[in-house]
């Protein structure tokens, strides 16, 4: 018989990320989350003009599941 | 064999040795079926639940664990909270009456204020700080190993009554029901992940699309945990309302809405809220939908004190949902989810510039958990 109960599913690992923004030029730079970062939070200065970024986006990305 | 036609068992005129036997051995299996066929079914059912529990079970305590640890590493908890975070778990909400109904939603919001106000309050007195973030998490953590402890019993209850009266149409919806049981529950372990460390959850993309109107504006709180900012677009005045972040609040959005339109004296044209919705098996996750009425899922005291507060004054309500799964509402917010926010802000614009005209006042509210996500 079948089982109901799903088993162990080979879930993709998730990489977080957050994405400062520029908010003069708008460009955008992608980096590992950092614990303490959120939305809006100042970021690191914009390498192409120097203003102050701030953190646009935190999100999750999949890698596929090995095996 | 008395089952067999007494024709054939005596007088073998139409049966050959090894047909006999097939019909015999089908015979059987048929009587066979239909004495124990049930009994069979039931002894899966009761395996197959009784994994299912065992995991529930893992799932249970895995979260009453990692609570424990962040009130004492993060909380800094002066004193062992263990036992007191028993008795948390097992702290009951006893909902109103409801026979007559009227009056009721606002019974309802009074006990949970009531609840929510106590569980604040012991939280803050478990730990050891007042930092209004770990509070919020430490919350939303005990309320997620809260929710696996009382789904765990109550499939126990369901178990082991099944088993007791062998009652065989009871183990088999609960069966029927464990893989939609384990996997509410897994999202449920999985969003302890995002919370510890502060992540926006996919409930969050109302709040993250609203931020973005509220950046550098003056923020004033207009209800418990809930801010509002004034903005401009296009000539009309924004009122953009969200739960004061990063804690992991939901606010009180209903409460913050009348407070604009009847102690502010606002009469906006239109009310839009912006919130995450349940996709449907075969949409796509970061879908967006658009509609009229109030967007905020929960309990229905919120929904009810805006639909409420719109219908008294005549405004408009307006929604912008964002598809996903409950899964991905409740863990860290995916690529697709966040990337949404841009068509999301696209998609309020043009709303507004379509439902309202220039000097209109309109209020915005984005709806959901804002963990991370401040304004």
């Amino acid at each position: 018989m079948m089982s109901s109960v799903p088993s162990g599913d080979k879930k993709s690992k998730l990489l977080v990320y957050s994405v400062e923004e520029c908010p003069v030029c708008g460009q955008k730079t992608k980096r590992a989350f950092a614990v303490g970062d959120y939305v809006t939070k100042d970021g690191a200065k914009c390498t192409k003009c120097g203003n102050q970024t701030r953190v646009a986006l935190v999100y999750a990305e999949g890698t596929k599941p090995s095996g | 064999m008395s089952f067999l036609p007494s024709s054939v068992a005596l007088q073998g005129l139409t049966a050959t040795e090894s047909e006999f036997i097939y019909i015999v051995f089908f015979a059987g299996l048929f009587v066979f079926q239909f004495a124990f066929g049930t009994r069979i079914q039931v002894y899966f059912a009761l395996n197959d639940i009784g994994r299912g529990l065992g995991k529930l079970k893992v799932m249970k305590e895995k979260s009453r664990k990692e609570a424990i640890d962040y009130l004492v590493n993060v909380g800094k908890a002066p004193n062992d909270p263990s036992q007191r975070v028993d008795q948390f778990l097992d702290y009951v909400t006893i909902m109103p009456v409801g026979i007559d109904p009227n009056g009721l939603v606002n019974k309802i919001d009074h006990v949970v204020t009531t609840n929510n106000d106590r569980v604040r309050a012991e939280v803050t007195a478990l730990i050891g700080q007042n930092n209004p973030v770990t509070v919020s998490i430490s919350e939303n953590l005990l309320e997620v190993a809260t929710a696996l402890n009382m789904i765990h019993k109550i499939v126990r209850h369901y178990y082991i009554l099944g088993k007791k009266t062998n009652s065989y149409f009871t183990l088999i919806q609960l069966q029927m029901l464990m893989p939609m049981i384990i996997q509410e529950s897994d999202a449920l372990l999985n969003a302890v992940d995002s919370f510890k460390v502060g992540q926006p959850v996919g409930d969050g993309i109302g709040p993250v699309s609203v931020s973005r109107l509220m950046i550098g504006k003056e923020k004033r709180v207009i209800a418990k945990d809930t801010v509002m900012a004034i903005s401009e677009y296009k000539g009309r005045k924004l009122y953009v309302v969200k739960a004061d972040g990063p804690m992991a609040y939901v606010g009180q959005p209903g409460i913050a809405i009348r407070n604009v339109i009847e102690e502010m004296g606002v009469k906006p044209s239109a009310i839009i809220m912006i919130d995450a919705a349940l996709k449907l098996e075969g949409e796509k996750t970061g879908e967006i939908a658009e509609g009229v009425g109030a967007a905020i899922g929960g309990i229905g005291v919120e929904k009810f004190q805006i639909e409420d507060v719109a219908t008294k004054n005549k405004v408009p309500l307006y929604a912008i949902l964002v598809k996903q799964s409950i899964l991905e509402a409740i863990t860290v917010m995916r690529k697709e989810i966040a990337e949404a926010s841009d068509k999301v802000v696209q998609t309020l614009q043009r709303v507004i510039e379509e439902k309202t005209k220039e000097g209109d006042d309109v209020i915005v509210a984005g709806i959901g958990n804002t963990l991370g996500v401040a304004q």
